[in-house]
């Protein structure tokens, strides 16, 4: 089959590969009719996150049709169609039976080497490197899903594959996020980063109760499709001071809720920007902690900074003085996806949360290397570009608001290493 | 699996230089003064031993030399079933080689002694040993040790101890020691020091057998050229 591997930083390819199989009894394999890229691809392709290797395939947030279940899958049978959840949970451990599932104990077959890093193993997640299980990812025409009853869920027939294939990753971090945040009915929730878990963040926070929701990104498009789609304000923070125009649209308070949906690669303005740049290039910090720092500085006195942007390690000048000082509560996690996906099938069926619109370039596979172009680049009003192996040619059939580019420039093709 | 984790070893040396380079550096920053510059430098020092793979001191000891061919591998995790069951599953010997893939069998001859069989890719062999339960306390401990004249000295305890609402704690020490009187090849393999990293590993799969049922992998999974090494940082 045809896969779209991780070759270097900056760096992408399609290559062939062989077809995945069934390695234990609980996997299925799933013929891959969408996938999506995400913020977190773009840590990995950028070359933040350690224990990437040539030949890696990439992608999590997918959804498909099941051709194969091993002996012990129960739930499932083939030509089912199932959105899969991204991060990957026994079903068994202390850690899952309490629905936590991205701290599962059990699926990272890197466990104890991640525990020598990060003190304590975490869940496997797709296509997101080694210390995470270095299993392969959605960009593919099939993929491997072990522990399958838990992972990959029935999408019921009234929800289309646009919607669906969200609530594999982008559509429960938001909602975890908002969840997270603690949100009281009333309360003014801050979410910084207007990308695909920016969006899903905005309107769970509507929907559990937030009064006004403020979207901070600098990217005009985004920001505009927080605006109509979202339903939120937004600030431009190149624009504008961040602080100050929170507090000023606060009576002075501060938003109750800070959601960091940005993570290690957060840009910001001036001498701030340089110093975290110089700092990661050196190596002396991984992570570039702009919106963390901005979060726990605008949050109001005794609220809640929630923080589901990704970091890898460490970094400095975070303002723990404002943090204890002020009283505030800070969570953050991977998402625990599973706990969250017959939930959110029932949002979207009331159309109280709506991703559809954030697929902006619906993109053959063969095109995958110049569909993160564009999204790294965050150029071509591209919110995510989904990626459907199953289709060789141009036309989507539909899809919502098809911008795509990809398609009418790839005459020439793309590179396909053979 | 455990193929995979005798190729990696380099890779875990790796990534624990770059985690104690972090750490040390994190330390070293915390108190600066004089005395943090040694740690600033080892920190500077694990990084490059982390990021690199490369490693001056090691290659200016000749690495072979700081070898001590002992195994001894301590171990503590909880597993999330009820005592008498782990118990059970690891007093059943012959259930070692279902998470402990280098044991190739090991059948119960009496209630006792028990015959070992042990086998590594690359090992160049199989090497056999018997050994005796030397302690056996129902749901709370498990000691055995191999008998006289085994090529290779193996013993090992099993403690278990009930952990309020999560199942069960286990304390396990596992460990192969070279026997009087110089070494056959294939028990040299088994002590080579990168072997420690397979019996951490395979006795953390024993928590993965009683609560998944199964051992995760991907061994086997498709991947593109692997034309660079693990990319580290
Ligand atoms: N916790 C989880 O389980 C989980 C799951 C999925 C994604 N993520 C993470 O969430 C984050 C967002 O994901 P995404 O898919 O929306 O990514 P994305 O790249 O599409 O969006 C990130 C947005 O942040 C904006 N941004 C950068 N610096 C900013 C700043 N200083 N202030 C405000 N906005 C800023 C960018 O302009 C961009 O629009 C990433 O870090 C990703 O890794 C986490
Ligand atoms: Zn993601
Ligand atoms: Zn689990």
């Amino acid at each position: 089959m045809k896969a779209l591997c991780w070759n270097g930083v900056k760096d992408l390819k399609v290559e062939k590969v062989d077809d995945p199989k069934i390695l234990n009894e609980r996997d299925a394999i799933v013929k891959v009719t969408m996938s999506s890229v995400c913020g977190s691809d773009l840590h990995l392709i950028n070359g933040f996150v350690p224990s990437m290797q040539a030949g890696d395939i990439l992608g999590h947030e997918f959804i498909g049709e099941i051709v194969e279940v091993g002996p012990e899958v129960r739930q499932l049978a083939v030509g089912d169609r199932v959105v899969v959840v991204s991060i990957i949970g026994c079903g068994e451990c202390e850690y899952c039976k309490d629905e936590l599932w991205s701290l599962c104990d059990n699926s990272n077959p890197n466990g104890i080497l991640q525990k020598k890093v990060f003190q304590y193993p975490t869940a496997g997640i797709f296509g997101y490197s080694h210390l995470f299980g270095g299993y392969a990812g959605s960009h593919a025409e099939y993929i491997r899903v072990p522990f399958a009853d838990h992972g990959a869920f029935k999408i019921p027939d009234d929800i289309p594959d646009e919607k669906a294939v969200f609530v594999s990753d982008g559509v429960p971090t938001g909602y975890m996020a908002a969840e997270m945040a603690d949100i009281k009915p009333g309360d003014v929730v801050a979410v910084w980063g207007a990308g695909g878990v920016g969006q899903m963040a905005i309107q769970a926070a509507y929907h559990l109760g937030a009064e006004r929701v403020i979207a901070i990104d600098s990217v005009d498009y985004r920001l505009a499709a927080a605006a109509t789609h979202s339903k939120a304000e937004v600030i431009n923070y190149r624009d504008a001071d961040v602080l100050d125009v929170l507090k000023e649209s606060t009576g002075g308070r501060g938003p109750d809720c800070c959601i960091d949906a940005v993570g290690m690669e957060a840009n910001s303005t001036g001498i701030e920007h340089y110093y975290d740049r110089t700092k990661q290039f050196l190596k002396l910090e991984t992570d570039r902690p702009a919106v963390l720092r901005q979060a726990i500085a605008a949050c109001r006195k005794g609220g809640t900074v929630s923080v589901v942007g990704v970091y890898a390690g460490f970094a400095d000048k975070i303002p723990l003085g404002l943090f204890l000082n002020k009283g505030l509560t800070m969570r953050g996690g991977q998402m625990h996806g599973q706990r969250y996906v017959p939930l959110l099938f029932e949002l979207i069926r009331e159309g109280r949360i709506d991703p559809a619109f954030m697929l902006t370039h619906p993109t053959p596979l063969r095109d995958g290397p110049k569909a993160y172009e564009l999204f790294n680049g965050r150029t071509d009003g591209c919110m995510r570009a989904v990626i459907m192996p199953q289709q060789a040619t141009e036309h989507i059939a539909g899809a919502p608001s098809l911008i795509n580019i990809v398609d009418k420039e790839n005459a020439v093709g793309l590179p396909v290493c053979e | 699996m455990s193929r995979k984790i005798v190729k990696n070893v380099g890779t875990t040396e790796r990534i624990v230089s770059i985690a104690l380079g972090a750490y040390l550096g994190y330390n070293g920053l915390k108190n600066l003064r004089y005395q943090s510059v040694p740690a600033l430098l080892a920190s500077g020092y694990l990084f490059v031993r982390g990021g690199l793979g490369y490693c001056p001191i090691s290659r200016w000891l000749g690495k072979k030399d700081i070898h001590n061919p002992a195994i001894n591998v301590k171990a503590v995790m909880t597993v999330n079933k009820p005592r008498e069951e782990v118990y059970r599953y690891w007093r059943a010997l012959a259930n070692l080689p279902s998470f402990m893939p280098h044991l190739h069998e090991v059948a119960e001859i009496d209630e006792r002694r028990s015959h070992w069989i042990a086998e590594m890719p690359g090992m160049g062999g199989k090497i056999e040993w018997d050994a005796e339960i030397v302690k056996d306390e129902p749901n709370e401990l498990i000691g055995w040790q191999s008998i006289n004249g085994s090529p290779v000295k193996n013993a090992g305890k099993v403690q278990f101890y009930d952990a309020p609402r999560r199942g069960t704690e286990m304390r396990v020490i596992f460990s192969y020691h070279p026997p009087a009187g110089g070494l056959g090849t294939a028990a040299a393999k088994l002590l080579n020091p990168l072997f420690k990293g397979v019996i951490e590993n395979e006795i953390y799969n024993f928590k993965r057998v009683m609560e998944a049922g199964e051992i995760p992998t991907t061994d086997g999974q498709p991947a593109g050229k692997r034309t660079g090494k693990l990319k580290l940082i």
